[in-house]
């Protein structure tokens, strides 16, 4: 037996031009993350998921975490007769009932003007019938414990709880992004956070072994297989930054370290995005959340490319980001010890307002293009495929 | 690749005597050594005869030894048995004890025993007369292990227990507990000759298995744990006689080889000083420490490569081939190295310690190549 899943899209309705392009993108993802296993049929306002038997738990788990989704429900459908539909909805009724719950309400929608009822006449006939044929429930249309909806389409579709999506826009939509990953929890959330803006997503590492351990690398890459499972598919580029940092190191004022990093990172990520084709960074970066996360730092390394810099937790409290790398599933990652910078690397008092005439030309001095160029020539790939 | 392995001190490997030993024993007595039968008696008579040889090697009556599961349950035993007295105390421990004694000794400390901790000198050694110092009217104990496991300082028994004695002066004794892991086997050591009232040994660093040890106990215990009485009612517990028996061969192989073994493994740390003061910047922890002296285990060596953070050494020496430690972390907290800290070592120092120990297969050999790499390795990599 198929199960019948309704979808209700996200922002699609608010796209004229390019709503075509956008609803194939949602259903081509949702069919590849069911490894083409189920069908997505495309309705005005409404996409119909089929799913074999056997793939409901793993359908259920691509829709709660599929970019593009305000919601979605099992729904049961008929064709447009009274009798008909009324059968579904005394099931989905008898369902809420066995749920535990005792007030409920009919929501009725007719898209079909053709249907004789109008959706009031049909949601208080169903009422009625409900309230007749099962016991122990009485109707509040206020707060009801439960609501059994009604849609009157092509065909009549019933359907009870309906589970919250992701929302946003169908991953891919917006391009590709390059997202600088790290071990923290910061960086995690700003490539979820985007994806569901709909950029596709692929990951930069900067790797400092050994100043930094195995395990390190291990957790960045458990990150990005955790992102994936909301961004689809991922590629995560590993890049040997010990050179870089150690020249860093030998040939900067200590202050500037954490700084000149940071540019280094930036313009490593701009050459890889250009090879890549994303046409944007993302960062994790928050305003003051660490004494060198400045407007004045930020601009330093943002001098590195001309790509937008997509900071989405900019401006977002630390606390709200753990709550959202807490339910994303992130955060027990985040939190192992293994850290991916090593103290030798992390001044003491970073400097706090970095002005281009001064410590531009310290950082050029440096000479690090030919060490990030070759960084990023030989880097480490690894595909890290959603995983559902 | 091939492991050089120099860090007996964390583990030695087992040897295959003793392994083979261990295997046979576990098939011959199948018994456990309280029960009535045949089987039964079989085993009590190879355990007592184990605890026989063991006290022939520390130099004490048979009685004295209880056998644990290792180093850390022989310290508990007796730190935890303090919580039998009527009434908290105090008591007072070296601040580079172990773990096992620091962090128990922590506990009491909760659950109101007063806990006062003496720092070693430069050199990693404790004064006698500043444990006596700290003993107050009140003190029942004192702990000071025989070797330190990060720097190999010999600590001086003997004379905190005299000077213990002293402080006492004529009341009641104040007893002296040391961990003796790191001594076990690798310099002549005898608990009673020490002064030592407990004592506590491991037969994994004696290339013995892991999850066995012993305690001497001058006198008898009153545990905290309760259990069938085994053990002179020290350590209840059904007793793990392969062990026990692979333990004694251990034991008895490392301290009959300590006449032989010992001025080898001086020879191979002095070696290893030598090669260490070659290379500029690098030096041993405590600085102090010199080839050839005797107050530091030759089994166990700390070197500082400033500007090198000891977990990246580690690192790097790993994919050499080349197994050492450290106790550091490259944390961003900047988690401190207690006993180094202790010893009032640089914390630039003691962030970039490792430490080398070395095992009764250890060759001169593997001490050149390690050294070797080891001088590479801080040149490409230090900051």
């Amino acid at each position: 037996m198929e199960t019948l899943y309704l979808i209700k899209p996200g922002e699609l309705e608010l796209k004229t031009g390019n709503l075509r392009e956008f609803e194939s993108r949602l259903r081509k993802d949702i069919e590849r993350r069911l490894d083409g296993r189920a069908r997505v049929d495309i309705r005005p306002g409404r996409f119909f998921l089929r799913v074999p038997e056997g793939l409901e738990e793993k359908a259920e788990r691509v829709l709660s975490r599929v970019p593009g989704i305000v919601g979605y429900a099992r729904a049961r459908t008929c064709g447009k007769t009274m009798p008909e539909i009324g059968v579904l909805a005394l099931e989905v009724a008898r369902e809420g009932r066995e749920a535990g719950h005792s007030t409920f309400k009919v929501e009725a929608r007719r898209a079909d003007k053709g249907f004789p009822l109008d959706s009031y006449g049909l949601a208080r006939e169903l009422g009625g019938l409900i309230l007749e044929n099962v016991p122990g429930l009485t109707v509040d249309v206020r707060k009801p414990q439960f609501t059994v909806y009604v849609e009157i389409r092509e065909r009549a579709y019933v359907h009870g709880v309906v589970r919250k999506g992701q929302k946003g826009l169908p991953a891919g939509s917006a391009g590709k992004g390059l997202l600088l990953l790290s071990g923290g929890i910061d960086s995690p959330v700003a490539g979820y956070l985007m994806a569901k803006r709909g950029l596709s997503l692929e990951a930069v590492y900067f790797n400092a072994y050994p100043y930094t351990s195995r395990e390190a690398w291990e957790k960045v890459r458990d990150l990005a297989r955790i992102v994936a499972r909301y961004a689809g598919d991922m590629t995560l580029h590993t890049l040997s930054f010990t050179e870089i940092q150690t020249a860093i190191k030998r040939g900067s004022p200590e202050d500037c370290t954490t700084l000149f990093l940071r540019a280094a990172m930036v313009r490593a990520a701009h050459l890889l995005a250009g090879e890549i084709g994303a046409n944007s960074l993302v960062t994790g970066e928050s305003l003051g959340q660490v004494a060198s996360q400045t407007a004045e730092n930020i601009r330093f390394s943002q001098a590195q490319t001309d790509l937008p810099v997509f900071r989405p937790l900019i401006g977002i409290d630390k606390e709200d980001t753990m709550r959202t790398a807490r339910e994303i599933g992130t955060y027990e990652v985040s939190i192992l010890p293994y850290e991916d910078c090593c103290v030798l690397f992390s001044p003491e008092h970073p400097i706090l307002r970095a002005r281009p005439d001064r410590e531009g030309p310290a950082y050029v001095s440096l000479g690090l293009e030919d060490l990030i160029v070759e960084a990023v020539r030989t880097r480490e790939i690894l595909k890290v495929p959603c995983e559902v | 690749m091939p492991l050089t392995y120099l860090d007996w001190a964390a583990t030695a490997p087992v040897s295959p005597e003793v392994l083979e030993e261990y295997l046979r024993t576990a098939r011959d007595y199948p018994g456990n050594p309280s029960s009535l039968h045949q089987a039964g008696k079989a085993a009590r008579t190879a355990l007592e005869d184990a605890r026989m040889r063991l006290a022939g090697l520390l130099g004490c009556r048979a009685e004295r030894i209880v056998y644990t599961s290792g180093g850390t349950e022989s310290d508990g035993l007796v730190l935890l048995s303090l919580f039998r007295r009527p009434s908290p105390g105090s008591l007072v421990v070296s601040s580079i004890e172990h773990p096992a004694v620091y962090e128990q000794a922590a506990v009491l400390e909760r659950l109101g025993w007063k806990v006062r901790r003496v720092d070693p000198g430069p050199d990693g050694r404790v004064d006698p007369g500043a444990v006596a110092d700290a003993c107050g009217p009140d003190t029942v104990l004192a702990a000071v292990m025989a070797v330190n496991n990060e720097t190999g300082a010999v600590q001086p028994l003997e004379g905190i227990r005299r000077a213990l004695d002293e402080a006492a002066r004529g009341g009641r004794r104040i007893r002296l507990h040391t961990d003796a892991v790191q001594a076990l086997g690798k310099i002549p050591f005898r608990p009673e000759a020490a002064g030592a009232d407990s004592a506590a040994f491991s037969a994994h660093k004696v290339r013995g298995p892991r999850g066995v040890g012993a305690l001497y106990l001058r006198s008898s215990l009153e545990p905290l744990a309760a259990g069938g009485g085994q053990e002179g009612g020290a350590r209840s517990g059904t007793e793990n006689l392969p062990g026990i028996l692979a333990f004694g061969s251990a034991a008895a192989a490392a301290v009959s080889s300590l006449e032989e073994s010992l001025p080898r493994a001086r020879s191979l740390s002095d070696r290893l000083l030598e090669h260490v003061r070659d290379i500029p910047d690098a030096r041993p922890v405590p600085e102090c420490r010199t080839p050839g002296d005797d107050r530091y285990s030759p089994w166990i060596l700390s070197l500082s490569l400033p500007g090198l953070p000891g977990e990246t050494a580690v690192r790097v020496l790993s994919d050499a081939g080349f197994a050492v430690s450290t106790g550091s972390a490259c944390s961003s907290s900047r988690r401190k190295r207690r006993v180094l800290e202790a010893m009032g070592v640089p914390e630039v120092l003691a962030f970039a310690s490792i430490r080398v120990s070395l095992g009764p297969t250890t060759t001169a050999s593997e001490i050149d190549a390690f050294a070797q790499t080891l001088r590479d390795a801080y040149l490409r990599f230090r900051t």
